[in-house]
């Protein structure tokens, strides 16, 4: 019979929930055969475009609108349903008579989901990078005025916001996980958001720009308001420095207040305390 | 639900005391004011389970009615009832994964002993295997945790390599109560151990239970196994439309009733025309 009391090490059961994550992830065939389609297709897109022939700045402006798209697809799949099939199985219920925090329990689903998110979308930029000097002409032609503002670490900082924009579309999807009761209510919030941060508020911005309920000096930070907008401005305005929309403090906020408020929603939701 | 119409809901004052050599140290009653009362061993030790005024209600159906209820440490507890009658939803409570919206739950003395619990349909993260879904559970506990030890009171060692999904219901019930019994809980909350095991592995179950409350684990469990439950129970409670229509050991609950057994003895106890779907 054990006498010890109610454990509180909330690191030790992030952890070992983490280390199930990311062994969960590399089991599933489906997640893993998404992030082979991810990886090819940034490979695919480096190969293909003319921008990786130019530099890193020009492969970087080829790769926004795929990595735009594709991240948050491939977040979503990884993280959509990880609180749900746990409460479906019962799991959920077993676990809190261990006691496991929420913010344990949480906190290991989107470390162990994120490891791996992070792993297949700057390993993926990695490679496109490594390309760059392969494919690029030995005598560049029309960038030798353009040269010095070429670097990889313009393509190291893109690689970077795009980790952070994984994170943020993840932590989304985790707090969907949680607020969702049933597999169907999971997908259609996935969707939703999805085609929200993909067309939804770029078109909200436009529609009030159009019908003058805005003005011209808040597009910008209605843009920011989605995960899509706050990275497409800190590429442009931090990656690159061709000149954001948005200043990078208002856009990097954006992101973070994804992340935070995400993972708020998803710790709240993921179970009611008894007592 | 009217309150004490049927023969049924008479019968919840048909509440025995516990024998003297039982563990026993509460009884159970549908009425406030008849609250747990203390057997003849309580003194010796406090309740490791103690519900008190549990009601509870999912929209307008009431599927508990101000039931109280205590397990004493080392005593066997089943839970028994129709289809449909609150029994899973009154073991949530008890283990205190859900809430009831009135009443309370206290494990152990100060309410901070870890209860293990199996759930009535236990699921588990597929693509694992049995010996690495309790490792994984093992972390969650201080002691060192011998899981090929668990693996082999359960009955599983010849099958710690197989994947979950590839057990046998009867098999995942077992690693169900393997994983309850991970970190050797003070107190066990069973929902339907035995359902979809064959008949040795039922009575190799209750042995386990048995071998459990011997060394001093407090133990409620659901099951429809009247014959096991009868030869292995301390105290039987007999739930029936949210309340306890009876509260004994066995034995006086089938001469109560005029019975040959306790399965005779639930049919007189209880209806069983129609499910609630609790």
């Amino acid at each position: 019979m054990s006498d010890a009391p109610p454990r509180t090490n909330d690191r030790q059961d992030l952890v070992a929930i983490a280390t199930r994550e990311l062994r969960t992830v590399v089991r599933t065939p489906a997640v893993v055969a998404l992030s082979v389609v991810f990886g090819l297709t940034v490979v695919a897109v480096t190969a293909a475009g003319s921008g990786s022939r130019g530099g890193y700045v020009p492969l970087v402006l080829d790769l926004v609108p795929f990595v735009e798209a594709l991240v948050p697809l491939l977040a979503f799949a990884l993280c959509y349903r990880a609180v749900l099939s746990d409460r479906q199985a019962g799991e959920l219920d077993v676990l809190r008579t261990f006691d496991v925090s929420r913010p344990a329990y949480v906190g290991g689903v989107f470390l162990g989901r994120s490891l791996a998110l992070v792993t297949v979308v700057f390993g993926s930029l990695l490679v496109a990078a490594a390309m760059v000097p392969v494919l690029s002409p030995d005598k560049p032609t029309f960038l030798a005025l353009n040269e010095a503002a070429d670097s990889p670490v313009a393509f190291v900082r893109f690689a970077v916001l795009a980790v952070l924009f994984a994170l943020a579309t993840a932590a989304v999807a985790l707090a969907i996980s949680a607020a969702a009761r049933t597999a169907r209510q999971a997908l259609a919030l996935a969707i939703g958001l999805l085609v929200a941060f993909l067309v939804g508020v770029d078109a909200a911005a436009v529609a009030a720009l159009a019908s003058g309920t805005v003005g011209i000096d808040a597009v910008p930070y209605i843009l920011a308001v989605s995960p899509n907008g706050a990275f497409r401005s800190l590429v442009f305005g931090v990656a690159v420095e061709t000149g954001g929309a948005v200043s990078p403090l208002t856009a990097l906020l954006g992101l973070g207040g994804w992340v935070v408020g995400a993972l708020a929603v998803a710790v709240v939701t993921a179970w009611r305390p008894v007592e | 639900m009217p309150d004490g119409e049927t023969p049924a809901n008479e019968a919840t004052e048909t509440v025995a005391t516990a024998q003297p050599n039982d563990p026993a140290t509460a009884t159970t009653t549908g009425a406030p004011e008849a609250n747990p009362t203390p057997g003849p061993d309580s003194s010796a030790s406090h309740p490791a389970i103690e519900a008190t005024g549990l009601s509870h209600a999912f929209g307008d159906v009431r599927v508990l009615e101000d039931v109280s209820l205590s397990v004493a440490p080392g005593e066997i507890v089943a839970l028994v009832g129709p289809n449909g009658s609150g029994k899973s939803t009154l073991l949530r409570f008890l283990a205190k994964v859900r809430a009831p919206d009135e009443g309370t739950v206290t494990i152990g003395e100060a309410g901070e002993t870890r209860v293990g619990y199996l759930p009535q349909q236990p699921g588990f993260r597929s693509g694992f295997s049995a010996e690495d879904t309790l490792q994984f559970y093992a972390q969650f506990v201080d002691d060192e945790i011998d899981v090929p030890d668990i693996l082999d009171r359960v009955g599983l060692s010849g099958a710690a390599n197989r994947r979950v999904e590839a057990l046998s219901g009867g098999m995942t019930r077992l690693l169900g109560l393997g994983r309850a019994l991970v970190g050797d809980p003070d107190a066990l909350v069973l929902d339907e151990p035995a359902s979809g095991l064959d008949p040795g592995m039922v009575e190799r179950l209750f042995g386990i239970v048995s071998d459990l409350a011997a060394d001093g684990t407090a133990i409620i469990l659901s099951s429809h196994n009247l014959g096991p439950v009868e030869r292995t129970a301390d105290r039987v409670v007999v739930l029936d439309d949210g309340r306890f229509v009876a509260d004994a050991p066995p034995r006086e609950i089938v001469e109560s009733a005029g019975a040959a057994d306790l399965q005779t003895a639930f049919g007189t106890l209880v209806s069983t025309d129609g499910v609630d779907g609790r």
